[in-house]
């Protein structure tokens, strides 16, 4: 099994590669007005604007630094839905040998076990619970389905 | 007494002159005595003319014509005729002379009428019978017209008779008339010189009397002119003259002395007051007179100051004149250590102009590894998007080779064999893009150091530039100086003069001043002079008495 690890700031994560669809450079995105500012904007995608939204501001509360390795990586969030995830730096593939437990957050249930008992071990996350609740709600058409990704 | 004197006088005058009166009065009556008519005189004048008359045959009577003519009558003798007819054209000639004169002369009546018409027609026939008739028949011997004419004649000669006798009566009634009157006449004129001659004496002596009382106050008058004048001769101006009225030349003589003494008491008053201001003034003189002599001494001793001080300034001027000259030695040679700065300076700008362009031309060289190292940045960004998109890919890749399952261990090796290079060629870039970023810095820093370096080089060259321009402005500064010390040693050289100028004027005022003193001791014996001749007025003065 293998994850992309990805950062945000100085916090690592990793991403489970059978969520990840594509990893894409970073290209301009649709702004959305009047959306929360976790989500960056929607990013045209095979025909579909997928919302896009930002790990730093999910995680370290600001807008992701522009860096060279910044990517967008358009998840599967399962029920054939998909979501950009705009991270600051796309490190590599690595391989899942350990997860160790950390500390779980209920409000934030997307936040995973970590990749090792390191301090810089990446922690995983789960792209399912990646999108709290209300967050998820916004990203649902009413009554309407997105192509999915096979 | 002066009175009596004048009195006597007056009266000697009237005296004489009434004597000469009475001399001339009675020689006029005894004048008028003797030639009024049928007087003396008048009767002896009257006895001559007619005697005259007595004897002449008168012109104005033909009777002397009608006897020459008798006469012609019996004559035969041719030169005796000729004499008669002769004397009767004279006698002709002198009656109408005569006729012509009482025509002139007697006064219009019945006598000139007779004498000058009734008379004169008959002489005028007689002579025309005579002339035109009778001589002719004379000379021719005719006895007959002689005879003819003859009674004609005689008849012109009786007509003319009776005129002339009535004349004589005329004239002889008219003369009694006029000797008469005239005797009325003479009688009245006496009787008028008798009255005259009293009254001409009375009033003489009426005169003499007002003379003499005139003459009194005449010599009264004099009298007190004489008194005053001599008192204030003797010095007494306090003498009042009496009022006098009158307007004679006593009284204004007595009025003329009056305001003569005024005048004089004025005068004196005014001398005596004038006196005493001249002795103040002489005194004040003598003093101020001391005052400048002191003043005199004072200025001696104040030029020998003077003369003392002349002395020092031509002295310092010397000095300072030496001391200019040192200083200006000094400064030439100033000048000149300028002059070879400037020079010097020349070189050192033209070492700057070099530096200048070497550091211009590697700042040029510079900039150009500049622009190359921005090129290097530019191929190495390439490579870098390159790198990364291969990354990309690669993760992409793995991805795929992941969900693929088995099938896609091997793809996942390559993937990861790629991703690696490309990590690699990232690090390397990264790698050349620090070299070419410290280059770069090295670079700039060159660029700034040359510009630094350049900046210096050109406030250097300015520098030279203001070090050249100081050392000019020394050179003009001390050619200035150069002027100024020739206008200071001008003028200490006009400050010698002017001192020894000084000192010459110095020497004349103490001549002046000596000459002052001079004059001032004359001044001062004419102010005791002058008070000695006040002193002596004074005392003239003093003699007369003002009364104040």
């Amino acid at each position: 099994m293998h994850a992309l690890a990805l950062s945000a700031g100085s916090l690592r994560f990793a991403l489970p590669v059978r969520a990840v669809a594509k990893v894409l450079p970073r290209t301009r995105l649709k702004p959305v007005p009047l959306a929360p500012p976790t989500v960056a904007g929607l990013l045209p995608y095979r025909g579909t604007l997928t919302p896009v939204v930002d790990l730093c501001r999910l995680t370290l509360g600001r807008d992701a630094q522009p860096r060279r390795a910044t990517r967008i990586v358009v998840v599967d969030v399962g029920t054939e839905r998909l979501v950009g995830l705009l991270a600051e730096a796309v490190l590599d593939l690595i391989e899942i040998q350990t997860t160790v437990p950390g500390l779980r957050l209920p409000e934030h249930p997307w936040l995973g076990d970590h990749l090792g008992a390191q301090v810089d071990a990446p922690q995983l996350l789960d792209p399912a619970q990646l999108l709290p609740e209300t967050l998820a709600r916004l990203f649902v058409p009413a009554g309407g389905a997105s192509e999915s990704v096979t | 007494m002066h009175g009596s004197e004048l009195a006597r006088r007056q009266r000697w005058l009237v005296g004489i002159f009434a004597v000469l009166f009475l001399i001339f009065a009675f020689s006029a009556w005894r004048t008028l005595e003797r030639v009024r008519v049928n007087g003396p005189i008048y009767s002896e004048i009257i006895l001559g003319n007619v005697l005259i008359a007595d004897i002449l045959p008168p012109p104005a009577y033909i009777i002397e014509s009608y006897l020459l003519a008798l006469q012609l009558v019996d004559e035969r003798d041719p030169a005796r005729i000729n004499d008669l007819v002769e004397r009767g054209n004279r006698l002709r000639v002198e009656y109408d002379a005569r006729q012509a004169f009482w025509r002139r002369t007697l006064p219009s009546g019945e006598t000139a009428d007779l004498m000058t018409n009734v008379a004169a027609e008959a002489a005028h026939d007689f002579f025309k019978l005579r002339d035109e008739i009778f001589v002719p028949a004379v000379r021719a011997d005719d006895r007959a017209r002689v005879r003819e004419a003859l009674p004609q004649m005689h008849r012109e000669y009786e007509a003319h008779r009776l005129a002339i006798d009535r004349v004589v009566q005329l004239a002889t009634e008219s003369n009694k008339q006029l000797e008469a009157a005239a005797e009325a006449t003479i009688e009245r004129q006496r009787l008028i010189l008798l009255v005259l001659a009293t009254a001409i004496l009375a009033v003489v002596a009426f005169i003499a009397v007002q003379g003499q009382r005139h003459a009194r106050a005449l010599s009264e008058r004099i009298a007190t002119a004489s008194a005053i004048a001599g008192r204030v001769a003797s010095g007494d101006l306090t003498t009042e003259v009496p009022e006098t009225e009158g307007s004679d030349e006593s009284s204004q003589l007595l009025r003329a002395i009056a305001s003569m003494t005024a005048s004089l008491r004025a005068l004196v008053t005014r001398a005596k007051q004038a006196s005493i201001e001249l002795m103040s003034t002489a005194t004040e003189f003598a003093a101020t007179s001391r005052q400048q002599e002191a003043t005199v001494q004072n200025f001696g001793s104040s030029t020998s100051q003077i003369a003392a001080a002349v002395k020092e300034i031509t002295a310092t001027s010397s000095e300072l004149m030496n001391t200019m000259e040192g200083v200006n030695q000094v400064a030439g040679q100033t000048a000149a250590l300028a002059e070879q700065g400037q020079s010097g300076l020349t070189h050192l700008d033209a070492t700057m102009d070099r530096l200048a362009q070497a550091a211009a031309t590697m700042a040029s060289r510079l900039a150009a590894i500049r622009e190359e190292a921005a090129e290097i940045t530019g191929v190495v960004t390439t490579i870098t998007k390159v790198a990364d998109q291969t990354n990309m890919l690669s993760i992409n890749a793995a991805i795929e080779a992941e969900k693929a399952g088995e099938q896609g261990l091997g793809f996942l090796v390559l993937a990861r064999e790629i991703r690696r290079l490309a990590d690699q060629t990232a690090v390397a870039t990264l790698d050349i893009e620090q070299m070419v970023k410290q280059m770069q810095a090295a670079v700039s820093a060159g660029v700034m150091e040359i510009d630094r370096f350049a900046e210096e080089v050109r406030s250097g060259v300015a520098s030279v530039a203001d070090v050249g321009g100081q050392f000019g402005q020394i050179i003009t500064q001390v050619k200035t100086l150069s002027e100024r010390f020739d206008a200071v040693s001008h003028g200490m050289r006009s400050q010698s003069l002017g001192a020894q100028q000084i000192g010459d004027a110095m020497g004349q005022l103490t001549d002046g001043a000596r000459q002052t003193s001079t004059a001032l001791r004359e001044f001062n014996s004419a102010t005791e002079s002058l008070r000695d001749a006040v002193a002596t007025l004074r005392q003239e003065i003093a003699q007369f008495n003002v009364g104040g």
